[in-house]
């Protein structure tokens, strides 16, 4: 390192809260000129947000800190602001515009070199061409999009944020969808680029990978740096350390372990087959879930956790077997396998989980107002006293049970989830990052009703990206990796290091990895 | 700021249920004084009469909109219904109740066929109830040839013509009893709540386990019946099958209901403000033919109101939103 060599971006002390909960605590990060970048950690430290920061999808105004791009103090409004600065971003989720070809996607927003009206086909073709030869893409410029699979959508992606001839560009997991071929071949890209003098930040899942192509590693942990590892000193050990370095000590009350009963839910060969655009498959799943047990379905953002709890309620198709107290059950909808004594407490709470056009005291009981009328009228009196019970010990925080939940606070939303869900005595409880959104307080109380349910008699499945504190509250936790469960411990034979190791194992051996 | 909370309150008001009612009143209030004719019995009878007919298809419309559809065929479908039961009767001598029986079959069963192309062929709504609008306008020429169909029996016209209620007709009682019952369905029930859940987000409804699907063919079937009943009350009070039955009535509909708070985004609105939406626009449209103003004026006025209640909507909207806490996006 010579003095010569300045960061040709840097973040220093940026701080970014959603709804007061802080995601970045003060992040300082530096990306020299012609480097590739790392930037590891954990599902929800706070990479993407910190991307996000950098490129203008989080204005600038919205968050506490500063980013320096060359030396220089700059502001993005937009991330059209930061390209056109020389700063572009990859999303992990892929948007391109399915109706347009190849060329239009790459140069969507400038489709028109020369600043005129009209758009220029021949030439916008023929750079295209030459800007794909240049990623050793063989990808005709004229093909539609739409037609193109998740892969090559990446790459053209890839293709857009380079036509720019950034400074800086910074991709997020570009590799999730690639299958190994191509993973090379953009590894290979970044390489070349980096030699022209680019910068590159590189977020990835996939040890191996970031071994091999990035130069220094920042890791991320609850929002604040972890480490910063020089090149020399890589290891998948050092990263795994780093990532699951324990900052929150906290204690959780430790329940008996369930007896050695017979499983309330049985899963045999649960399999679901991938839709693109809308959920992953997954493969020959076999679970056992025991009354009174909690099970921690942990793995990656993308692993197939998700799309284990959506067969289970009936939200996507599945094949295989199902058993619900030894007995065969068909679960085809939701209402299905609501009949069948299993709950869903949802992790996207604003799409698939409140009613805004409905009450609080509504939103408890909807789905269950068979129960709380007669002759199909709801009963007043029985439906308040049945959403009371409910929210009773929960603390929930408005000032009217008649308002919208629109105001509340997102630990208050989860805490009506939480309602909703308790108000059917479910004998299957299905927990989609029960905990997403939520401040540290609200977060331990959902623990302790996990805790009490679990208690009461109740199987729970949790899937959670906080994984030191799912490993310290479930009795058994899954790994779920590539759509498969490929490794699973009892509380005490395993931590967080165990869970990372187990899914790099199973993506390095299923031939992810360059 | 006492300006700014002062206005946000006015706003609220003016977006709010209780905004129509006040409109009305001040709208009545208004026409009166100009012209206190407004106020005569015949004209709040003929006011109540026309609202009678087109209210009976709001009340269906709200339904509809409030589980989160709606539907541009109600005037095709109403006129398709009288002059299919008008040729019964009067080309085929069918008994007059089978005849109506035919009618209403002949709304419930196009209403159904909406329903179903929407929610199983996923057809927008908006495509598949324009197409259903030409579709019956075809039909209606096909049955009719293009002439109005009469004479109709003697008990069509005594049965328009009958005054059962405060010298009011069937329609009204009918458009009456429908709405305090169909209120009453949608603000008490299960199956209203389980409505509007599936309006609100048709997901989450599917989550907890309501069968949307269901919710939505029955509102679509029950738009398609109602909308045949009105326009066979329409053709009792013509005494004749004409072919020009239910012209127009979809944007009326739609109009007085959205001017009553009905979303037409779904799951949002309640019968009686949609209802009293609707007489609000008659009560405007009425007035000024009572006070003289000529016709031309009168199709603006529709137009101006039409889009300051989707202005109102809208506005509604964004308070809704401005209020949503900005739940975190990241992942």
């Amino acid at each position: 390192m010579n003095a010569e060599i300045r960061p040709a971006i840097e973040a220093r002390a940026i701080v970014k809260a959603f709804a007061g909960v802080r995601v970045l605590r003060g992040v300082n990060l530096q990306v020299l000129r012609g480097e590739i970048h790392a930037l590891l950690g954990q599902n929800g430290a706070g990479k993407s947000t910190l991307v996000k920061v950098f490129n203008g999808v989080h204005a600038s105004g919205t968050f506490e800190g500063e980013i320096l791009l060359d030396g220089a103090p700059v502001r993005f409004a937009s991330p059209a602001d930061a390209r056109r600065q020389g700063v572009c971003y990859v999303p992990q989720e892929i948007e391109v515009l399915p109706a347009l070809s190849v060329a239009e996607n790459i140069f969507a927003g400038h489709t028109a070199p020369g600043g005129g009206l009209l758009v220029d086909r021949r030439t916008l073709r023929d750079r295209a061409t030459q800007l794909l030869a240049e990623l050793g893409l063989a990808i005709d410029p004229r093909a539609l999009v739409g037609g193109l699979d998740s892969a090559c959508r990446h790459l053209i992606m890839i293709a857009r944020a380079i036509s720019a001839r950034p400074r800086v560009i910074m991709l997020d997991e570009p590799t999730a969808s690639l299958p190994s071929a191509e993973v090379e071949r953009l590894l290979g890209v970044l390489m070349r680029l980096r030699s022209a003098g680019a910068s590159i930040v590189y977020i990835s899942h996939r040890l191996p990978e970031i071994m091999s192509l990035c130069d220094r590693a920042t890791i991320l942990k609850d929002g604040a740096v972890q480490a910063i590892v020089e090149r020399a000193d890589f290891s998948q050990e050092r990263f795994i350390r780093a990532m699951s370095g324990r900052t929150i000590q906290r204690v959780y009350p430790c329940p008996a372990p369930p007896r050695d009963a017979h499983p309330v839910l049985e899963a045999r060969n649960l399999s679901v087959k991938s839709a693109f655009g809308a959920h992953r498959g997954i493969e020959r799943v076999d679970l056992d879930v025991r009354p009174g047990e909690i099970v921690g379905l942990t793995g990656m953002l993308g692993s197939g956790r998700t799309e284990i709890l959506s067969a289970l309620y009936g939200v996507i198709p599945h094949t295989g077997v199902i058993r619900i107290a030894g007995r065969k059950v068909k679960i085809r909808t939701p209402a299905d396998a609501r009949a069948a004594g299993i709950a869903l407490l949802t992790e996207d709470r604003k799409h698939t989980g409140l009613l805004f056009n409905l009450s609080i005291r509504a939103n408890v009981t909807i789905g269950a107002l068979s129960s709380l009328s007669r002759w199909g009228v709801v009963q007043k009196r029985a439906e308040s006293a049945a959403v009371g019970g409910a929210l009773a010990g929960l603390g929930l925080k408005a000032h009217s049970l008649r308002q919208t939940p629109v105001t509340l606070s997102g630990g208050n939303q989860q805490k009506l989830l939480m309602a909703r869900v308790r108000l059917r005595a479910p004998r299957i409880l299905l927990l989609d990052e029960p905990t997403k959104g939520v401040d540290a307080t609200t977060r331990h109380e959902i623990y302790r009703h996990m805790l009490e349910w679990a208690a009461n008699g109740a199987a729970l499945i949790v899937v959670a990206s906080e994984l030191d504190e799912i490993i310290a509250i479930a009795h058994r936790c899954v790994v779920v990796a590539d759509g498969r469960i490929v490794d699973s411990f009892i509380r005490g034979e395993g931590g967080e290091d165990r869970v990372l190791r187990s899914s790099a194992r199973a993506l390095a051996a299923a031939g992810c990895v360059a | 700021m006492v300006t700014a909370s002062l206005k946000r309150k006015l706003v609220q008001l003016a977006a709010s249920e209780l905004g129509v009612v006040g409109a009305l009143a001040v709208a009545v209030a208004l026409f009166y004084l100009i012209e206190p004719a407004f106020l005569s019995a015949r004209n709040v009878r003929a006011m109540l009469t026309v609202v009678s007919f087109v209210g009976i298809v709001a009340i269906g419309q709200v339904v509809l909109l409030i589980c989160g559809e709606f539907d541009l065929s109600v005037g095709s479908v109403a006129g398709l219904a009288s002059v299919v039961c008008a040729t019964l009767m009067a080309s085929f001598s069918l008994p007059v109740p089978l005849a109506v029986l035919a009618g209403l079959a002949t709304g419930a069963l196009l209403g159904a066929v909406n329903g179903l192309v929407v929610v199983r062929l996923r057809i927008p709504a908006f495509i598949q109830t324009l197409g259903m609008l030409f579709i019956g306008q075809g039909l209606i020429q096909v049955v009719t040839k293009g002439y109005p169909v009469y004479p109709l029996p003697d008990i069509v016209g005594a049965v328009g013509q009958a005054r059962v209620f405060l010298g009011l007709g069937w329609s009204f009682v009918v458009f009456a009893l429908a709405a305090l019952a169909s209120d009453f369905i949608l603000r008490r029930t299960v199956g209203g709540r389980n409505l509007y859940a599936t309006g609100g987000n048709a997901e989450v409804a599917r989550l907890v386990g309501i069968n949307t699907v269901r919710y939505k063919l029955a509102a679509f079937t029950l738009v398609g019946l109602l909308s045949a009943a009105a326009g066979m009350f329409v053709m009792a009070d013509l005494g004749s099958g004409a072919t020009s039955i239910g012209t127009g009535w979809e944007l009326t509909v739609i109009a007085g209901v959205v001017v009553g708070g009905v979303s037409l985004f779904g799951g949002v609105g309640s019968m009686a403000a949609g209802l009293v939406g609707m007489l609000l626009l008659q009560v405007v449209q009425s007035g000024l033919v009572i006070i003289g103003v000529s016709a031309n004026w009168q199709q603006i006025a529709v137009g101006v109101i039409m889009v300051t209640a989707v202005g109102l909507d809208v506005l509604r909207r964004r308070l809704f939103v401005q209020a949503e806490g900005g739940l975190t996006d990241e992942r």
